[in-house]
């Protein structure tokens, strides 16, 4: 039985078809079996050890998708040290704002070295500058000769506790409040066996992955890269960005190699949907993949549906679509619906949902009017009505039953259980928690209390399968990737007529949409000139592009004082969410010593307050 | 050859992108085209595609206009 992620690397490369398959841009596979992977993670690993890394050391990672990366990556761990993956710079992106936010990571995660790829390191200069890693910042190339670790005795591939940290990864925020999630190689080779027993090979079938997730991504490190590794079994992989140019490769990918498992966010789904074309699939069989795991960011039902109705035609199993749900805090996955069967969705009353917060369900209405509506029986269960729907409902995907070892609580705001069908904060409780975010531990405290983790979403449980509603933790969620609204809101701070401090971004799921939408809330100056105000909304979509590479989706400019904020003047993000949907996101009434008087009587403290404060003034 | 390139590249930009407007060598490509960084790589992709030419880290960090891009693509046709 493996303690650690090390016993895997140490056991793997028995089997003849264990390894990563790289594919590239001219769909050319690139094979190296986990044996291979093991001798080059040894070598990496001496010549960490040769460079002065220490147990413990935290190894900050900037690879693109490659074998470079599991080499340095295995190196860490075989070294002892802990692997801090961060992303690679993204293609024509704003290198100024990229480096920007490396040096930030690197700071945050406390790496003793950076290592990177050739190309990247070229552009890491200024970021190390800024961080200064005790190490530097080298390339696999630039370690010294492994032979030089420990001295002539050779040396041994480290041998960590199970409490001992196999991996940190940042899973959101990275100029503003990064928060880097610690996890032990206890709770990753919890998570790896959990996932593991979900597709154990019988009836002679023998599964595989397909991935294009980042590597730096937990659904793309813990969910499919540690499960390979311990089956030893198969991992095809493409570059993100080669998905993301040309999703069809990924779909080809799976039908070529006979892929059984293959996960995406909705984005990924959705993005096929728009960008794959007929001619791209011709002769290709989707009808090996058994799992089509969606998950990282919310379900989208229209989006299912009609991924399923489109591809069937290329042989894709109903059953095949399996939304999940999943947090890095958790190390990955929680909840999976049914593998074998069709994916459920539900509707249920908007407004009981929001106001009552009870979960209650309608008939679906008359079946499918949408495109899509006759092949959504094949995909939906309940939610069979298509995209329109009963009125006043909101149709949700169930993302299913807790994994073996886990268990759910919806709770008040109070930290009380609520019953099945309540709406309320999802704690989850599991083998495979995070030791803690690095670094914070009043984040950490906040997070995890008696071995439950809050995991700030919201939802209900019914039929014993969990449906989400949204989320109370201000996190914004877009193409599976986290993003703190901070790091938005901070890049309109400088926008001329923006009131500074004063704006709040959010992300939502609208009913129908096929992916979650991205708003910002400004509140203008009031000494913004005309022309200023005029030139603002464009100001503040080219401001956050150039921050963060995400575009606004709905933009509201706001007088002053709008936003919703708490007694202590903080910005109240979901509230503002709250108002905005139902929209009562308005100034506020103009104070007069009337209104105000009124305002403060409703409280007797402040009334007394308010006296007092005249009184001081002078003001009978 | 630069007219050809600027033209294949807005043929790019609407195909792909849903650019519909008129494209000149000034626009920046992520304040005037609005490109976030899933479009920004699809505009990579494409013009690599279309072109027949591949663009390095190197390159692309230079590249900040349409015209960046367009100058970028005639050297490597050079």
């Amino acid at each position: 039985m493996a303690e650690t992620v090390n016993d895997y690397l140490l056991r793997a490369g028995r089997l003849p078809d264990g390894g990563l398959r790289f594919i590239d841009r001219a769909e050319t596979a690139t094979w190296v079996g986990w044996a291979e992977v093991r001798e080059r993670a040894l070598a990496a690993a001496g010549g960490l050890l040769a460079l002065g890394v220490g147990r413990g050391d935290h190894v900050a990672l900037v690879f693109p998708t490659g074998c470079e990366f599991f080499a340095a990556f295995f190196g860490a761990l075989l070294a002892g040290a802990v692997p801090v993956p961060l992303y690679p710079p993204v293609r024509l992106g704003r290198l100024r704002e990229y480096v920007a936010r490396t040096a930030r990571m690197l700071a945050a995660c406390d790496a003793r070295v950076v290592l990177a790829d050739a190309r990247v390191k070229r552009f890491l200069g200024e970021a190390v500058a800024a961080a200064r890693p005790r190490l530097g910042c080298k390339t696999l190339a630039d370690l010294p000769p492994a032979a030089a670790a420990a001295g002539s005795a050779g040396w041994g591939p480290a041998a960590p506790r199970p409490d001992e940290l196999a991996l940190i990864q940042f899973s959101s925020g990275t100029t503003v409040a990064p928060k880097a999630v610690a996890l032990s190689h206890r709770a990753v080779v919890a998570q790896t066996e959990i996932l593991s027993s979900c597709w154990s090979d019988r009836d002679g079938l023998r599964h595989s992955c397909a991935s294009w997730l980042p590597l730096y991504h937990d659904m793309g490190l813990l969910g499919c890269v540690f499960p390979a590794l311990a089956r030893d079994a198969t991992l095809t992989l493409l570059a993100p960005e080669l998905f993301v140019a040309r999703p069809a490769l990924w779909l080809r990918a799976i039908g070529r190699y006979g892929a059984t498992i293959s996960p995406a966010p909705n984005f990924g789904y959705s993005l096929c949907l728009t960008r794959v074309a007929d001619a791209d699939m011709e002769g290709v069989d989707l009808s090996c993949w058994r799992a089509a795991l969606n998950g990282a960011e919310p379900v989208a039902p229209s989006v299912l549906r009609a991924f399923a109705a489109r591809f069937a035609r290329w042989g894709l199993s109903p059953a095949a679509l399996t939304p999940v749900y999943g947090l890095s805090e958790a190390a990955l996955a929680v909840t999976f619906s049914a593998l074998d069967q069709p994916c459920r969705s539900r509707w249920y009353d908007r407004e009981a949902l929001a106001d009552e917060r009870v979960a209650r369900r309608l008939a679906p209405g008359a079946a499918g009017v949408a495109g899509a509506g006759r092949d959504a029986r094949d995909a939906g269960d309940e939610g069979a009505a298509g995209a329109t729907g009963p009125e006043g409902g909101r149709e949700i995907a169930s993302v299913g039953r807790p994994l073996p070892g886990f268990r759910l609580s919806v709770r008040d705001a109070l930290g009380r259980e609520l019953p099945p069908g309540r709406v309320g904060r999802l704690w989850v409780n599991g083998p495979s928690l995070m030791q803690g975010y690095l670094g914070d531990p009043e984040g950490t405290a906040r997070a995890v209390r008696d071995g439950w983790l809050d995991t700030g979403d919201l939802g209900f449980i019914d039929d014993g399968e969990l449906y989400l509603t949204g989320r109370a933790k201000d996190l914004i969620i877009l193409r599976g990737r986290n993003h703190s609204p901070a790091e938005i809101e901070q890049a309109v701070d400088a926008v001329a007529g923006v009131r500074t401090g004063c704006a709040v971004a959010v992300s939502w799921l609208p009913d129908g949409a096929p992916g979650e939408m991205l708003g910002l809330f400004v509140e203008r100056s009031r000494r913004a000139a005309a022309a200023e105000l005029a030139a603002l909304p464009d100001a503040c979509r080219e401001a956050v592009l150039a921050a963060t590479g995400l575009a606004i989706d709905r933009l509201e400019v706001l007088p002053p004082g709008t936003l919703p904020r708490t007694s202590s003047g903080k910005l109240r993000r979901s509230e503002a969410l709250r108002l905005y949907l139902e929209g009562g996101l308005t100034p506020p009434a103009p104070v007069t010593p009337l209104r105000l008087a009124r305002a403060v009587a409703r409280s007797g403290l402040g009334y007394a307050r308010w006296r007092l404060a005249r009184r001081r003034e002078g003001i009978p | 050859m630069g007219t050809d390139i600027l033209t294949g590249i807005a043929e790019v930009a609407r195909e792909h992108l849903g650019w519909e407007g008129p494209l000149t060598g000034d626009m920046r490509l992520v304040e005037d085209l609005r490109l976030d960084s899933v479009r920004l790589l699809t505009l990579a992709a494409e013009v690599e595609n279309r072109f027949h030419v591949v663009l390095s880290e190197g390159d692309e960090a230079a590249i900040v206009t349409v015209g960046d891009l367009v100058e970028t693509v005639r050297r490597k046709l050079g």
